[in-house]
């Protein structure tokens, strides 16, 4: 039996300019005992889902929809009923702030009055508990006769849970519990509640927009966006394979699960708009299709326990390539296997880095998925359709390779506008005057100038860094669902090359294609990757996560490519 | 922490001074002295027509012949040794007169400050409590317009509607001339009788203040986190309201009571003067009126040291109910 359910609840703040729709259809189950986490960015609506089980919401909210504790339905009680629920049965424990404690009130006396109310203490008893209860928490009793501005941030947050403790309540909700406190505080904190739960066997809803936080607590958790919840699943399945783009974006800007790769937010904001249909996501979704924007998707399930809303049904493929080979004919009439029997996919939107030794086969790899030369054998799929047939290389929104060594596409001979107008050229997008301005559009993107004076310039007079960030705009001018990088900042001196690179994921980012970023330089290509697929001899040797293949590589070639990176690994998961 | 308390002595002292030679020189810039008034305040009073040999006699006799500074350096001496003077027209020392009439001003003060905070922190969260309702909306229209009224324009009023045509009240005086007591209590009724209207008109005169500072406060502290935090403790709408709302909203009306009682000593002097009611206010009036220099400046002296002194202990009170200043 479930101990609170929540049917299609809505919680819509009308203020005096629009309405702001918090909490918009959500539903969920929390079983006797269990831990459910709900995450989701600052202004998700977390906050207004807990204020509205506990009827704490303002005046001004419209509230549809049902929760049900043990079976009886209290969301629409009158505040005296509600009396009855509240901490002796439903206790939430604040997000932190300096006046979530009344300021003139001795904070043991604040911890007191509960239990004076619903358990019927007298003041001496109350007390006692109250000494209690801060030892559990990691507090000297002393503190009960301090006020709250003379408590730290930390101090403040303990009281607060032995707060919500005084009435044993069987429903616990945790807002934001930790996200104040220094890390060496909230592992305290988070340890103490695992040692609270196990014991008391509190059913918990744990609620923070840090999932790294929520997920070492949590059996279960809620992904929210813009009021709604996007997916829902096992914690463990939904940090390994996050199946919704925002639930993607979360996980990898999260510091703890990506150790090594720069913090890239998930771009765009959150649609505040009152009048919003379609999906909530969709301003900031990298695969979005037509219906997105006049529907929204409803929450489906997909299997082992999980569930999402997404009209493609979570992150969509864009690329796969099946059983690849290819092999040079050497001048002794040898054959060599440059790419052998490769598989691999690229979902929308992802970096996946092909790693390897000089020789190991990478830029053949990149060529047969840029269309440019062809397998001997094996497939490959863009977007469904059969990339060798499509030449995807010609279209806008297909596939563009931007290669090695910018001085072979960027003619010595071309201008910069010249160098960047030949694909529209050649593939006869546009009017004259429109390409001109989509030239300036890529050189911008790149960070280049626009002037007359840049577009005359011939590539032979510019420099390296200038020259590669050209043969971008170049690759950019056509807008491609997926861009192939092959050693693209090789040739660079390392600031060049930390600039070019940052530029192009920050181009990812923004404009969310996908990329295939081949290199040997691990370093670098940790900073970008989503994954990693490692090459050796022609053939993948191991692919994954980006963290999970470098802290745990489990493949003897990556374990070396590895090891000679970093030389002494300092994590020993 | 030494340095801080001799700051503030010396802040206390430099305002005392700027006070006293305020009282001193203002009085002396009015037209007139003692001894050329030619009307009478009082009735039935005799007009006592001076002639100018005896007026010079008379200034000369009090020292109000010399120069201003010297007369001003005296002063402050006797100051000192804790002389005020003595009154010209009462022909005894100020002190003493002031003795006499300070308790009834005392009285009506402390009592209208006290009736108007009750009564204004109890119209105020009744207000607060049904913010947007009827009942809010026409209370706070009338208490504004109320407090449009002038305090002795009101107090005009009701002395006509009490006193003159319901005869309920006494026209003027603090007891009855001349009476017999059969023991305190009736004493105490008696005093309270002739209090009664000067009191009310003082408090009507501040309540709007109150009011909408307890209303306006409560409003906004029942936006704070820490009332939610009751809330959802379920401690009842009656505990929530009284001991988390209510606590914190009355901080500013402390503050503002010690400003109050600055008001109403100003207020004081047009109220006692409507009801005859023998207050330091009623003197101050006459003493001005008959230029008698020491009295008004022992009086002005009084009522800025009691404002002083309110503020001190506004300051002390409020240090004591909330936890957050000082330290
Ligand atoms: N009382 C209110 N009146 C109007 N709008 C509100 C009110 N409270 C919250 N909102 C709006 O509702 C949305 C959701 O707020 P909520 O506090 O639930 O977010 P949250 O997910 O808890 O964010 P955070 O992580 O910052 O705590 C926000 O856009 C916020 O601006
Ligand atoms: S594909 Fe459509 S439904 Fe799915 S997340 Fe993107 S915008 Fe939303
Ligand atoms: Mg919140």
């Amino acid at each position: 039996m479930s101990l609170l359910k929540i049917n299609d609840l809505k919680c819509h703040y009308l203020t005096d300019a629009d309405t702001v729709r918090a909490v918009d259809g959500i539903s969920f189950e929390i079983g006797e005992g269990e831990i459910l986490g709900i995450v989701g960015e600052s202004g998700s609506g977390k906050t207004t889902v807990a204020l509205g089980i506990m009827g704490l919401l303002p005046e001004n909210t419209a509230i549809s929809g049902e929760i049900l504790y043990r079976d009886e339905l209290i969301s629409s009680l009158p505040e005296s009923e509600m009396d009855r629920f509240r901490w002796k049965d439903i206790a939430i424990v604040f997000q932190n702030s300096l006046e979530v404690m009344n300021p003139v009130m001795k904070v043991g006396v604040q911890v007191t009055e509960p239990m004076i109310r619903h358990l019927g203490f007298s003041p001496e008893k109350a007390r006692s508990k109250c000494a209690d209860l801060f030892r559990t928490v990691g507090l000297d009793p002393k503190w009960m006769d301090s006020y709250p501005h003379q408590l730290s941030g930390g101090m403040r947050q303990r009281v607060l849970l032995a707060m919500a403790l005084s009435c044993d309540p069987k429903f616990l909700i945790l807002d934001e519990v930790t996200s104040a406190l220094d890390a060496f505080t909230r592992k305290e904190i988070r340890d103490l509640l695992v040692a609270l739960q196990k014991k008391n066997g509190y059913t918990m809803l744990m609620i923070s927009h840090d999932i790294t936080f929520v997920s070492s607590v949590a059996s279960r958790i809620a992904v929210m966006y813009s009021g709604r919840v996007v997916e829902t699943g096992p914690v463990r399945d939904i940090l390994v394979s996050p199946r919704h783009p925002y639930t993607r974006g979360l996980v990898h800007s999260t510091p703890d699960i990506f150790v090594y790769k720069d913090l890239w937010g998930i771009p765009g904001d959150v649609p505040a708009g009152d009048e919003f249909k379609g999906c909530p996501f969709s301003p900031r979704c990298t695969q979005k299709i037509d219906i997105c924007k006049d529907a929204t998707p409803v929450l489906m399930p997909i299997g082992g326990g999980r569930e999402i809303a997404c009209h493609r049904g979570g992150i969509a493929g864009l690329l796969e390539a099946r059983n690849l080979s290819f092999s040079y004919r050497l001048p002794d009439g040898e054959y060599l296997r440059a790419v052998d029997n490769v598989s691999l996919e690229v979902r929308e939107g992802e970096v996946l880095a092909v790693v390897g030794q000089t020789g190991s086969g990478k830029s053949t790899l990149a060529h047969i998925l840029a269309n440019v030369i062809k397998p001997e054998c094996g497939e490959v799929l863009f977007m469904d359709g059969n990339a060798g047939g499509g030449s995807y290389g010609n279209k806008v929104n297909g596939i563009q390779i931007v290669f090695q060594d910018p001085f072979s596409s960027t003619s010595n001979r071309f201008t910069v506008l010249d160098a960047v107008k030949e694909p529209l050229y050649i593939n006869k997008i546009g009017s004259n005057g429109d390409r001109l301005q989509m030239v300036k559009n890529a050189l911008e993107l790149v960070r280049l100038p626009t002037t007359d004076n840049f577009l005359s310039k011939y590539c032979g007079e510019l420099s390296g860094g200038q020259r590669q960030r050209v043969a971008l705009a170049r690759a950019m001018v056509m807008e491609p669902k997926l861009l192939i990088a092959d050693e693209i900042t090789s040739a660079l001196d390392v600031s060049t090359s930390a600039n070019v690179l940052r530029l192009l994921k920050g181009l990812q980012n923004r404009r969310g294609f996908a990329m295939i970023y081949i290199s040997h330089d691990l370093s670098l290509t940790l900073k970008i990757a989503d994954r990693i697929a490692v090459m050796n001899s022609g053939k993948i040797v191991e692919m994954g996560n980006s963290h999970d293949v470098m802290l745990s590589p489990y493949d003897e070639y990556t374990k070396r490519l590895v090891g000679s990176r970093i030389g002494l690994c300092c994590h020993n998961h | 922490m030494e340095k801080d308390r001799n700051s503030f002595i010396f802040r206390l002292l430099s305002t005392l001074f700027v006070i006293l030679a305020i009282n001193f020189f203002l009085p002396r810039m009015m037209p007139g002295d003692p001894f050329s008034t030619t009307s009478a305040d009082e009735v039935g009073e005799e007009i006592i027509v001076m002639t100018e040999e005896q007026r010079l006699y008379y200034l000369n006799y009090y020292g109000l012949d010399r120069p201003l500074y010297e007369q001003f350096l005296v002063y402050m001496k006797n100051l000192m040794t804790g002389d005020l003077g003595r009154s010209i027209y009462y022909k005894m020392p100020v002190s003493d007169v002031i003795m006499l009439h300070l308790p009834w001003t005392v009285l009506i003060v402390v009592g209208a400050t006290v009736i108007s905070t009750i009564s204004g922190v109890i119209l105020g969260t009744l207000s607060a409590k049904n913010r947007k309702k009827g009942s809010d909306r026409i209370m706070m229209t009338g208490l504004i317009a109320f407090a449009e009224i002038p305090s002795f324009l009101l107090g005009l009023i009701l002395l006509l509607v009490f006193s003159v045509y319901l005869r309920l009240f006494p026209l003027a005086g603090a007891v009855t001339p001349f009476a017999d007591y059969n023991g305190p209590a009736e004493q105490a009724w008696d005093i309270l009788y002739h209090a009664f209207l000067p009191i009310v008109t003082l408090s009507l005169s501040q309540l709007t203040g109150v009011y909408l500072l307890t209303r306006n406060t409560l409003i906004t502290v029942t936006t704070k986190d820490y009332i939610r935090t009751a809330r959802a403790k379920g401690l009842g709408e009656k505990t929530v309201w009284i001991r988390h709302a209510l606590r914190n909203a009355l901080l500013p009306v402390v503050t503002r009571t010690g400003f109050m009682i600055g008001i109403m000593m100003g207020g004081v002097v047009l109220v006692e003067s409507v009801f005859s009611y023998p207050g330091i206010g009623m003197t101050l009036r006459s003493a001005v009126v008959g230029r008698d220099y020491p009295l008004i400046q022992g009086i002005l002296l009084v009522i800025a040291v009691s404002i002083l002194v309110c503020n001190l202990l506004v300051d002390k009170i409020y240090g004591k109910l909330d936890p957050r200043v000082g330290i």
